[in-house]
């Protein structure tokens, strides 16, 4: 059993708005607080033939939904390989409008069309008008998520369970539902980056793959997140003085 | 009857604008929105603007600097110009430039016409005012809460952008150069590598995707933010061999660079700067405007929105530098500024929630676009990060590149000044840096100002 994580990073470069690089170092810095050995390998071309089964974590941050068919045309011509990786329950980390990436159709503003790689029962529509505020919701087990949101597509979801509920934000729609989740596929709006600014999200993960690996955390390790507890409570007064003042 | 009703807006507006000269109101906006709502279309309406003399300035960073200079550069040429330096960039400020400078009956009285334009506007003017000449100074993230992504702008220039037109573009800035493929004529500028090149070689380095095939873009060496000698690692677009205007000998320390062995001595010296001169020089070389015109632009410019002041403060230096928030470009140029200080330093960073539009919202994702470490190695003394809501995510962003936490002080305060900069009496250095966005800039010079006078 490899007493390692092994993240890939999916196009650091192609996939790269809104600062989410953070996402990548976040992994790194709180797997150093679990003491936990974490490598990061950087996936930086489309066409590079991947070899899926040398890592647990697939790491899609956030890109432009144009480039998106490219991507797809690569990972589709590896849909065996990916297939199995999930079949063998391994992450998927996926933010902000890469989530499109897995869904089943994706409508364009000018009503052209394409094809997901139907990992997700959902459907993408891209918004003519961007959505840009706070968002803030709770996992199943309350764990709260916080960070900001840049939203330029609408999600309907068909039959999947959302990754968490809205308690601030439009999240996947504008009703009360946020990302998805299933099986360890994880896909959330959030930006912030996400995993910077809510490292108890992170480390829930690695804890997963951990347990999965056969790793083990030592039960008194328990990093601090000091810093980041006082962004999420200002952030929660600031949101909370937005709705008092509406 | 379209005439009839731009003469009846003309006139308002004309009224309006001596209400406000006479009052002593600015009305950069009010009279061009008089008209405009009068009449949509307004712009269109006025008569003798030589569109090949009409030059539109606009991208994400830039703009204002770039006009300013082109208009003065061309004015100082001697030629009869109308510009809207007051920044007043969307379709009524447009408008109240034109009120200003034409007669009773619409007709446009000056040479040339040389406008700042907001990305989003670009369209709507263009089509009332079909300039063919259009300089795109970059196109980078900027103001995501409206415009989203970069792609988002790209595609609305891309559709502005007809075979008619000629587009100044910098031959280092990959998503911008992009646009060449919809213009008739493209000008390319350029900075040859110098002393302030530099590369990057971090592991967490990203660039962005090619906007011809989606590919990453590599850059060889930088001149400033995401502006280098790029190449895209799959198709064949790259930085053009052959630019037009290519800045070569640039000499930091004498305010001094070449242009096809000319040299010109300027004012301000930075990368940034230098880029905004060179396609100051690409538009007057356009223009037939000579070296000698040009040069005496450049020695008599004076810009106006220049976002560096220095106040001296008890035994204090402070180097106040504000930057446009939500925009990675301008935080990283004011840290590289930091960063190539090495003398000991204190840096005060107050950034804010972002409150330009509705929703107000706590976006901090951009500091994750900028580099602090090299700030963070720069022989820093104390860092202090002040803000009520999200001082303590620019702290941690800090830390993130190195920064020791013990040497970082957070202020979950916004306003009260004693406070934040109370610290002052026990920082060591006398070297002090504060960077902010627009919002508290007054209360800020204020505070030091008095603090000038009080000494």
């Amino acid at each position: 059993m490899n007493n390692e994580i092994n993240l890939a990073w999916m196009y650091p470069d192609i996939l790269n708005l809104h600062g989410e690089r953070g996402n990548a170092q976040s992994f790194k810095i709180i797997a150093d607080k679990l003491n936990i050995k974490l490598n990061i390998q950087r996936i930086d071309d489309i066409e590079e033939k991947i070899n899926f089964s040398n890592y647990d974590i697939l790491l899609f941050n956030s890109g432009e939904l144009k480039v998106l068919p490219t991507i797809l045309e690569s990972l589709n011509n590896m849909s065996n390989e990916l297939n199995e990786y999930i079949k063998n329950k391994k992450t998927i980390i996926v933010t902000g409008t890469t989530g499109a990436l897995l869904a089943n159709t994706i409508t364009r503003y000018d009503k052209s069309t394409f094809s997901g790689l139907k990992l997700l029962n959902m459907d993408i529509k891209e918004r003519t008008m961007v959505i840009g505020d706070d968002l803030y919701y709770t996992l199943d087990d309350g764990t709260e998520i916080i960070g900001s949101q840049i939203q330029m597509i609408d999600i309907t979801l068909n039959d999947e369970k959302p990754l968490g509920t809205i308690k601030y934000g439009y999240g996947n729609n504008g009703q009360t539902t946020e990302g998805v989740i299933k099986d360890n596929i994880i896909f959330t709006n959030c930006l912030g980056p996400v995993f910077v600014k809510n490292p108890w999200f992170a480390e829930k993960i690695l804890r997963t793959v951990c347990n999965q690996k056969g790793i083990e955390i030592s039960e008194d390790t328990h990093p601090n997140y000091e810093i980041e507890i006082k962004s999420l409570e200002s952030t929660k007064q600031f949101i909370t003085s937005k709705v008092t003042n509406q | 009857m379209k005439k009839l009703l731009f003469i009846f807006a003309l006139w308002a507006s004309k009224i309006v604008l001596l209400l406000c000269k006479l009052f002593k109101k600015q009305g950069s906006m009010i009279s061009g929105k008089v008209a405009t709502n009068i009449q949509k279309d307004f712009v269109k309406y006025f008569t003798n603007i030589d569109y090949s003399k009409t030059i539109f300035v606009t991208g994400t960073n830039g703009k204002s600097t770039t006009t300013n200079l082109i208009a003065h550069t061309i004015k100082s040429a001697g030629k009869k110009i109308a510009t809207n330096t007051e920044g007043a960039n969307m379709m009524s400020g447009i408008a109240t430039t034109l009120i200003k400078n034409c007669n009773l009956f619409g007709k446009f009285n000056k040479e040339f016409l040389i406008l700042e334009i907001d990305e989003r506007s670009l369209c709507a003017i263009h089509k009332v005012l079909p300039a063919i000449n259009l300089c795109i100074s970059n196109l980078q993230k900027d103001q995501v809460q409206r415009n989203g992504d970069p792609d988002f702008i790209y595609r609305m220039f891309a559709d502005t952008i007809t075979k008619d037109m000629t587009l100044f573009v910098n031959n280092e800035e990959p998503r911008s150069r992009g646009l060449e493929d919809f213009a008739g004529k493209v000008v390319y500028y350029s900075l040859e590598k110098n002393d302030k090149t530099y590369e990057k070689d971090d592991f967490y380095t990203v660039t962005l995707p090619c906007p011809k095939c989606n590919h990453k873009i590599k850059y060889d060496y930088y001149n400033i933010e995401n502006i280098g000698k790029f190449k895209c690692t799959y198709c064949s677009y790259k930085s053009v061999e052959n630019p037009n205007v290519l800045i070569t000998d640039i000499n930091y320390k004498e305010k001094t660079f070449k242009c096809e062995n000319e040299e010109y001595i300027v004012t301000y010296i930075t990368p940034f700067y230098i880029y905004n001169y060179a396609l100051c020089i690409a538009i007057c070389k356009q223009f037939d405007i000579n070296y000698q015109d040009i040069q005496k632009g450049f020695n008599s410019f004076v810009n106006p929105a220049d976002r560096r002041e220095i106040y001296k403060y008890k035994d204090k230096i402070i180097h106040y530098l504000r930057i446009k928030q939500e925009n990675p470009e301008t935080l990283q140029n004011a840290l590289d500024i930091i960063a190539c200080d090495n003398k000991e330093k204190a840096i005060f960073m107050g950034l804010y929630e972002i409150k330009d539009f509705p929703p107000a919202y706590s976006n901090t994702f951009y500091f994750f676009d900028c580099n602090f470490k090299k700030v963070v190695q720069s022989n820093v003394e104390q860092y202090i990060s002040f803000s009520k809501t999200v001082c303590y995510d620019c702290a941690n962003r800090m830390i993130y590149d190195g920064a020791p936490i013990e040497k970082i002080k957070v202020f979950d305060i916004e306003d009260d000044f004693d406070t934040i900069f109370e610290p002052l009496n026990e920082i060591k250095t006398n070297n002090i840096y504060i960077i902010t966005g627009m919002k508290p800039y007054n209360k800020i010079k204020n505070y030091f100002k008095e603090g000038e006078k009080n000494e």
